[in-house]
């Protein structure tokens, strides 16, 4: 009964395949439904958020970070309120990370302001004395992509249903409209930073990543 | 759920299966060895003699142009 | 279409893989090196500006030494010893020797393209599946080619049975196509918003909780299908045609085949324990982790008893030694995940120094060593020169050996004493360390893992050297060794 499994390459792949999909199948498929379902009240990243997070991928935070709280005391008295899979539904990818190098950031504006993290991202040990962050100081310089982040909300407004221009709910508009508003938020944020550069920058019309980076970090709660 | 129990049986009788059939598989690969119709340890044989003019332990029928009598 | 000229096995394409596991090997270990000094001494992130701190390089370092140094190591063994098992050159097929070159250069354009996008920051931040879509096209392409001519050459063999290295090569072709797709489901935003932003952004197809699932779906399998199937392949062959014995017991290497095949891909979930994926899964994980155990040491004890009677190789013959110390790490090593996984054991090790730990005794133990032995195999025979020298391998083995234990230990204590500090309380039961005393706490041993990986690197360096003089300086062969490599002293 197995001798044309050992013997015909074709037999041999598709029995391999067929036991290594298996476990795919029965882990990942009953619950795809129900894990991207939004907690209540959840709203959609606005551009500048999404732009920030865009920056949190490039430089790569994740190796670093998580922004998973796990569901001890230890953890819940450190970072606040164990994390909930809905609040995650409008994360595509999920950022998670695997390492903390660094503390969780799940519910960072909860403790943080945006006056610490102009700081913090200029020169880490300033804030925090016996930090072995790097500095990040290239990101008051490179201007955020706002473009690319309002194709994405587009995306997955479009194919995804993610309630963008829902009521109550985050607006888009069209891509105009989208870059006014990321600047006004922008503008909403420098008003709390000092460093000149970057307020000239966004009273010029460009957002530096480090607004969109301080704009995401500021809404995770 | 409908569709939940129906892929919790699905997976259940499914390991059982998978299961049974690698025990098949072990039962199948001793009993063969013991009542002598195969001989499982000889394809061990296959990394050590190599050579593209060694006998092949079960020559494939479909396989390209017999070189290997000119090169004896 | 042969004359009758004697037919030879032909290693073109196992030769070009051969130098880049050799380049990748050197610049992903240095890259390793660098990041790990940079947690110990952080001035080190400015040396090229933003392109070399921690967070852009550690990305380029685990591509590197995964799709760059295994890789290759794989792919070069798999065009070595498909020949040989059964017993079909290349040569004979014009159209598999250059799909097989296809396969190379296409592979090297490839990942030159993929270390400049690491480094600007074109990521989706998925770990080990960074390359954003237009890369991924190329990674299918170049996967899709291998696949031809894994099942092109078998299709023309003289050996009619699959040998069980064959078995392996075939899952790790399988696995990884099947994960690796299924995890870079993503649409690229430029062509659905109509032609605004970025062309290389894409999203993902799934979100949140069932992103991580499908992630460490694919990030512990897809580890599991290169790491471990990739190079139990190799050590299949490579063990016994080096020491002249058949593998100890064949029916317990296919039995451990179907095992390991079965099981695996179960244990993903083992990384998102106490995460937001249901109790269920978890649970899962965290047993088919344990049961894990058994196919892997079926096949590690297979390695280990196929040395029964001849253990005086081991004090002969440098690469036998090595081989044995690469079985002898696996299996530390797929007893420390099980243990790892288990969810107390969970709780305090996740996020922590311990899983780089426990990657590292893998990596730096089982398939570097492996890598490297199977490649000291090789040379003399697609050379047809003898190893250039035995003693620099034996100094290797030293200095490679001892980089391994400083790394592994140092992060298990860092691990494990970060873990208990994060979860430490006072009689009141506040916590005891805020978060940066817990990271201060590491810089010895941190330091302690810098010293290992310069010590790894040396070891590497010491290969590379060894190889590259062995392609070009060694005496030459008149005959192909049976078993035994010949080597200098």
């Amino acid at each position: 009964m197995f001798h044309w499994l050992e013997k015909n390459p074709f037999f041999f792949a598709v029995g391999v395949f067929v036991v290594i999909a298996f476990a795919g199948l029965i882990e990942i498929l009953p619950n795809f439904a129900e894990a991207s379902r939004p907690v209540a009240g959840l709203k959609p990243y606005t551009v500048l958020q999404l732009a920030g997070k865009e920056v949190y991928k490039k430089d790569n935070c994740i190796a670093c970070h998580s922004q998973l709280i796990r569901p001890f005391k230890s953890e819940t008295d450190r970072y606040g309120q164990y994390s909930l899979s809905g609040e995650y539904a409008y994360d595509r990818p999920f950022l998670w990370g695997s390492k903390r190098t660094g503390p969780d950031l799940h519910r960072v504006g909860n403790y943080r302001t945006t006056d610490w993290h102009e700081n913090h991202m200029w020169d880490p040990t300033s804030v925090v004395p016996q930090s072995i962050m790097p500095a990040y100081k290239h990101m008051f310089k490179n201007i955020a992509d706002i473009d690319t982040a309002y194709a994405e909300a587009v995306t997955v407004k479009a194919v995804f249903k993610t309630p963008y221009d829902a009521p109550n709910g985050t607006p888009l508009g069209t891509v105009d409209e989208a870059r006014a508003a990321a600047l006004e938020e922008a503008k909403a944020i420098t008003a709390d930073m000092k460093n000149q550069d970057v307020k000239d920058a966004v009273a010029a019309g460009k957002i530096p990543e480090i607004v969109a980076l301080i704009a995401y970090l500021n809404r995770l709660k | 759920m409908e569709l939940k129990e129906l892929q919790g049986y699905a997976t259940f009788f499914m390991t059982i299966f998978l299961v049974l059939m690698l025990y098949g598989y072990i039962m199948h690969l001793y009993r063969s060895e013991k009542k002598g119709e195969k001989d499982y340890e000889k394809y061990g044989k296959m990394a050590l003699d190599d050579e593209i003019d060694s006998t092949p332990i079960e020559t494939n029928p479909n396989s390209p142009k017999k070189t290997k009598e000119q090169n004896k | 279409m042969q004359s009758n000229a004697a037919l030879e096995y032909d290693y073109s394409v196992a030769k070009l893989f051969t130098l880049t596991t050799i380049l990748f090997g050197i610049i992903g270990m240095t890259v390793g090196t660098l990041i790990a000094a940079q947690l110990a001494f952080p001035q080190l992130n400015y040396l090229i500006g933003e392109y070399g701190t921690f967070s852009r390089l550690r990305p380029l370092h685990t591509d590197v030494v995964v799709y760059g140094f295994l890789l290759s190591g794989i792919w070069s063994t798999f065009y070595y010893v498909a020949q040989r098992v059964l017993k079909v050159s290349m040569a004979e097929s014009k159209f598999l020797m250059f799909i097989g070159k296809f396969h190379f250069y296409l592979y090297f354009v490839g990942a030159l393209i993929a270390v400049v996008t690491l480094l600007l920051g074109i990521t989706q931040s998925k770990e080990y599946a960074e390359f954003e879509w237009p890369i991924d096209i190329v990674i299918v392409l170049i996967w899709v080619l291998w696949g031809i001519s894994v099942f092109g050459i078998i299709g023309i063999r003289r050996e009619k049975s699959l040998y069980i290295s064959l078995w392996y090569y075939i899952a790790c072709f399988l696995g990884v196509a099947m994960l690796y797709l299924f995890n870079n489901m993503a649409l690229p935003t430029y062509f659905v918003s109509g032609g605004i932003g970025s062309i290389f952004h894409s999203v993902s197809m799934y979100s949140g909780t069932n992103d991580a699932l499908v992630q460490w779906w694919f990030g512990h399998n897809a580890v599991g299908f290169v790491f471990t199937v990739g190079v139990i392949a190799q050590i299949y062959y490579f063990l016994p045609k080096e020491s002249g014995q058949a593998v100890y017991s064949y029916k317990l290497s296919l039995l451990s085949f179907w095992g390991l095949m079965f099981v695996y891909l179960w244990a993903g979930s083992h990384h998102l324990i106490w995460s937001t994926v249901p109790d269920w899964m978890q649970t899962m994980g965290s047993v088919f982790s344990v049961v894990l155990i058994l196919p892997s040491w079926g096949s590690a004890i297979n390695m280990l008893l196929t040395m029964k009677g001849e253990w005086n190789q081991l004090t002969d013959n440098p690469i036998i030694k090595l081989m044995v110390l690469a079985s002898t790490f696996y299996m530390l090593s797929t007893i420390e995940g099980p243990i790892q996984s288990i969810k107390s054991v969970n709780a305090i090790a996740h996020f922590t120094d311990w899983i780089p730990g426990h990657v590292h005794d893998g990596v730096l133990g089982w398939v570097g060593f492996m890598t490297m032995a199977a490649l000291f195999h090789m040379a003399p025979r697609i050379f047809k020169r003898e190893i250039y020298s035995r003693k620099l391998i034996d100094i290797q083995f030293w200095i490679q050996t001892t980089g391994i234990v400083l790394y592994f230990t140092s992060m298990w204590v860092a691990g494990i004493t970060q873990g208990m500090m994060w979860r430490a309380v006072d009689e009141y039961g506040n916590l005891m360390y805020s978060f940066i005393d817990t990271v201060a706490i590491l810089h010895p041993y941190y330091v302690i893992r810098t010293v290992a990986g310069l010590l790894y690197l040396t070891g590497f360096f010491i290969f590379a050297f060894n190889m590259i003089k062995t392609m070009t300086a060694s005496a030459k062969l008149t005959e192909e060794p049976q078993h035994r490599t010949p080597m200098a002293a």
